[in-house]
């Protein structure tokens, strides 16, 4: 072969001549005119051999000797001299020169030396091709009984698994190929984490992965070496259940569910760990498509614009949503009546129950309070929620609030509803005042005054009733401008304790009446201020009547003043009212007197002391009493149409 | 001849004075009671010839009363004549013999009653 050779000397007819005879030897000769000069292009040119006069302006043979044997040992440096000096030969021979050379060259000293150094360059090679084929070797050798070792245990390892497969599976029919064909990843690793085997399916998502780390395949795989399943299974000997996420062949990250089983050998060590994951992408969409869902009927639940509440066979509420929590407070934990009605006792005609009962829908109007004490129409309407078995363990109320459709309704098309339920009393009335006429004149005709005394005194009272009536259904049909007078209040009070104090003599009810000293007078509509008050007078002596409990009953009206403001206060110890009736009191077609009473009265009065910018204060306790305060400030009562406004806005 | 009997059963004592007041002047014997438990207890202790009977009452209504005399077959041959002002309730009792609409006039409740007992 080949060598490449550097010479080196200062004179130039030298480089020329001696570089055409070592170019016949078979040389590829570099050369340059110095030490300094030598060493700038020794790793460009690499040499095999350099040859190099010693004597040289700017760097000397000897110390190029020096220098390239601390670089480049293997260089084999050649020396030429001119001179046959004893000392200098042997200071380069010290310094590991191959070979010293006189001028002038005899080519056949030069070739021999030559001959020597390539003879040596040979033998190097050779040993280092040695040395390098048979750590080649030793490595191939060595490798090859390591993938012998690792083919071996995954073979025993699929081979017992097949097995066991192919027996579980042998029942089912086909046995064959099941370890590949498992439709999850499996691999087995072996105690310094690396893989050691793979199933198909883990070759064609996750890539050929034998022989690499056991953490390879996992993301984020920095530190997962000390942390992750594989590892852990090795540390605790006990198989690992865990979500992580894997990376696929194309770099996609695919959600896992791993499970690891310690593989031991006879000694109890574990040599071996098999892993399975399962892709668990699918069942993680499912949940995300449920997790929305739910958030869709979650968000369902609490934008509907009805109050909804779920409760369960004994009435208490085990759901409610935003809109029932806002307007009744959070009701999950108690009764529904309690919540709902503010009922101690369940309502009498409760839907939910008769959907217990049959599982059918059912629909009920009622009125309900919210907690600051507002009045709602409610539609409810009941569902059945049952269970697997198919049995009704819940029951879903969902409330429209109609309250203002019920306003509505009540200026328009409840009018011929509030006519209905007005008629019968208008004919009973009718009738009555007939029988009382019949007998004031069959009392005349037979001469029996006292026949006609009793019939005169029922026709006034009838009479009474029928004004009462019609001014209410005037009221009513009709939205009437306030009619401001001027009235003197002892006067009014006066004349309000009259009308009202025939019929509590007749019913034996003692009526008191007390007018407070310097009530002055006052802007009110005194028609329609008076009615509503006395119908609350009238509602007195009927709530005496109906109690059955005390021997004797009274009512206390008391008016007073106070600073600009009048209160006239009703107070009986009649029936009282449970909290339900008190709440429903003032709404329209509600009455607590069954057929005898139109549902109209209060609500008017009511109306019309807000109008008149004031306020009716109710308490009451069932068979203690009801007191009523009605307070009307010192203010010209507002236009009727200014009040419908401000209502309606 | 003795006096015939009505029992005359209202919750209102208007009603009830008005029609005893009509037939005791017409020549009947008149017992009235104010609601349906009254009623069957007098019905208990007398025959009448003729019952007036109110539909709406509070508790126990004219149909349960009416319910009550049919079941008793001393009672049930009894003619009942039906008093509302609601027309549309007339037939809710069905063996009715008469029907009187509120309000009605002195004259019309005699010759319905004179109709029934054949006079």
């Amino acid at each position: 072969m080949s060598e490449t050779l550097l010479l080196v000397d200062d004179e130039e007819d030298i480089r020329r001549f001696l570089g055409l005879f070592l170019a016949d030897l078979g040389y590829v000769v570099h050369a340059a005119a110095n030490g300094e000069e030598a060493l700038a292009v020794l790793d460009e040119v690499d040499p095999a051999i350099v040859l190099t006069d010693i004597k040289m302006p700017v760097m000397d043979g000897l110390e190029l000797l020096k220098r390239i044997k601390a670089k480049s040992p293997d260089i084999e440096v050649v020396m030429i001299s001119g001179h046959g000096d004893m000392d200098l030969a042997i200071s380069c021979l010290q310094n590991d020169a191959a070979d010293f050379v006189t001028k002038p060259i005899n080519h056949d000293i030069l070739d021999a030396a030559l001959k020597r150094i390539d003879e040596k360059l040979a033998m190097r090679r050779e040993l280092r091709q040695y040395t390098q084929n048979l750590e080649k070797l030793v490595r191939e050798k060595s490798s090859r009984v390591v993938e012998l070792e690792r083919q071996l245990a995954a073979g025993q390892m699929a081979e017992t698994m097949c097995q066991a497969i192919s027996g579980l599976s042998a029942d089912l029919g086909e046995g064959t190929g099941y370890f590949n064909e498992m439709p999850c990843f499996v691999a087995v690793h072996n105690a310094s984490l690396e893989v050691v085997a793979t199933n198909q399916l883990y070759k064609d998502r996750l890539g050929d992965m034998v022989g690499r780390h056991s953490w390879e395949v996992y993301a984020g795989q920095a530190l997962r070496g000390f942390d992750g399943p594989i590892w852990k299974t090795f540390e605790t000997g006990k198989g690992q259940r865990c979500r992580e996420t894997m990376l696929c062949k194309n770099g996609n990250e695919l959600p896992v569910m791993v499970h690891t089983s310690p593989i031991a050998a006879t000694n109890g060590k574990v040599e071996l760990v098999l892993e399975m994951a399962v892709d668990v992408s699918e069942i993680k969409r499912l949940q995300e498509e449920l997790r929305v869902t739910q958030q869709k009927y979650m968000d369902l639940f609490d934008a509907t614009p009805c109050y909804i509440a779920v409760r369960d066979r004994e009435g208490t509420v085990v759901a409610n949503n935003h809109r029932f929590v806002e307007d009744f407070g959070e009701g999950v934990g108690r009764a529904c009546h309690d919540v709902f009605a503010h009922r101690s006792e369940p309502c009498p005609d409760c839907p939910a129950a008769l959907t217990f009962a049959d599982g059918e829908p059912h629909y009920h109007e009622t009125v309900v309070t919210t907690r600051d004490g507002r009045q709602r129409n409610v539609l409810i309407s009941t569902a059945a929620i049952r269970n697997a078995a198919g049995e009704v363990v819940e029951v879903m109320e969902m409330s429209a609030d109609i309250t203002s459709i019920r306003e509505l309704q009540s200026h328009l098309t409840s009018l011929g509803l509030m006519l209905g339920s007005i008629s019968h009393g208008v004919k009973g009335m009718l009738t009555a005042l007939e029988g009382a006429v019949y007998r004031v004149e069959s009392g005349l005709r037979r001469g029996d005054i006292s026949r006609s005394q009793a019939a005169a005194e029922a026709v006034r009272t009838l009479v009474g009733r029928v004004r009462a009536l019609v001014l209410n259904v005037l009221y009513y049909a009709k939205s009437r401008e306030l009619a401001p007078e001027t009235v003197d209040v002892a006067a009014f009070a006066t004349s309000m304790a009259q009308t009202v104090a025939p019929k509590a003599a007749r019913e034996g009810v003692l009526l008191e009446t007390s007018i407070g000293a310097d009530l002055g007078e006052m802007a009110v509509d005194a028609v329609n201020l008076q009615a509503a008050l006395v119908n609350i007078l009238e509602n007195a002596v009927d709530a005496c009547v109906a109690d059955t409990a005390k021997p004797a009953h009274r009512i206390a009206f008391r008016i007073s003043r106070e600073g600009r403001t009048l209160v006239f206060d009703i107070e009986d110890n009649g029936m009282g009212m449970d909290q339900e009736t008190r709440e429903k009191a003032f709404t329209l077609f509600f009455s607590s007197k069954g057929l005898r009473g139109t549902g109209l009265g209060l609500f008017i009065a009511n109306d019309m002391v807000v109008k008149h910018g004031g306020s009716i204060a109710l308490t009451s306790e069932p068979g203690v009493g009801t007191h009523f305060s009605v307070r009307i400030p010192e203010t010209s009562p507002a236009p009727v149409e200014a009040v419908r406004e401000a209502s309606a806005s | 001849m003795s006096k015939k009997t009505i029992l005359t059963v209202d919750d209102d004592p208007n009603i009830r004075d008005y029609l005893e007041a009509v037939f005791t002047d017409h020549g009947y014997e008149v017992v009235t009671a104010e609601n349906g438990d009254k009623a069957m207890e007098l019905l208990a202790t007398m025959r009448p010839d003729l019952i007036t009977l109110d539909v709406e009452m509070p508790d126990k209504t004219g149909p349960w009363v009416s319910r009550a005399i049919q079941k008793n077959s001393a009672l049930a041959t009894i003619p009942i004549v039906v008093i509302t002002g609601h027309s549309e309730l007339q037939y809710i009792i069905p063996k009715a013999a008469a029907f009187l609409a509120k309000p009605f006039e002195a004259d019309e409740v005699v010759r319905v009653v004179r109709g029934i007992l054949g006079e």
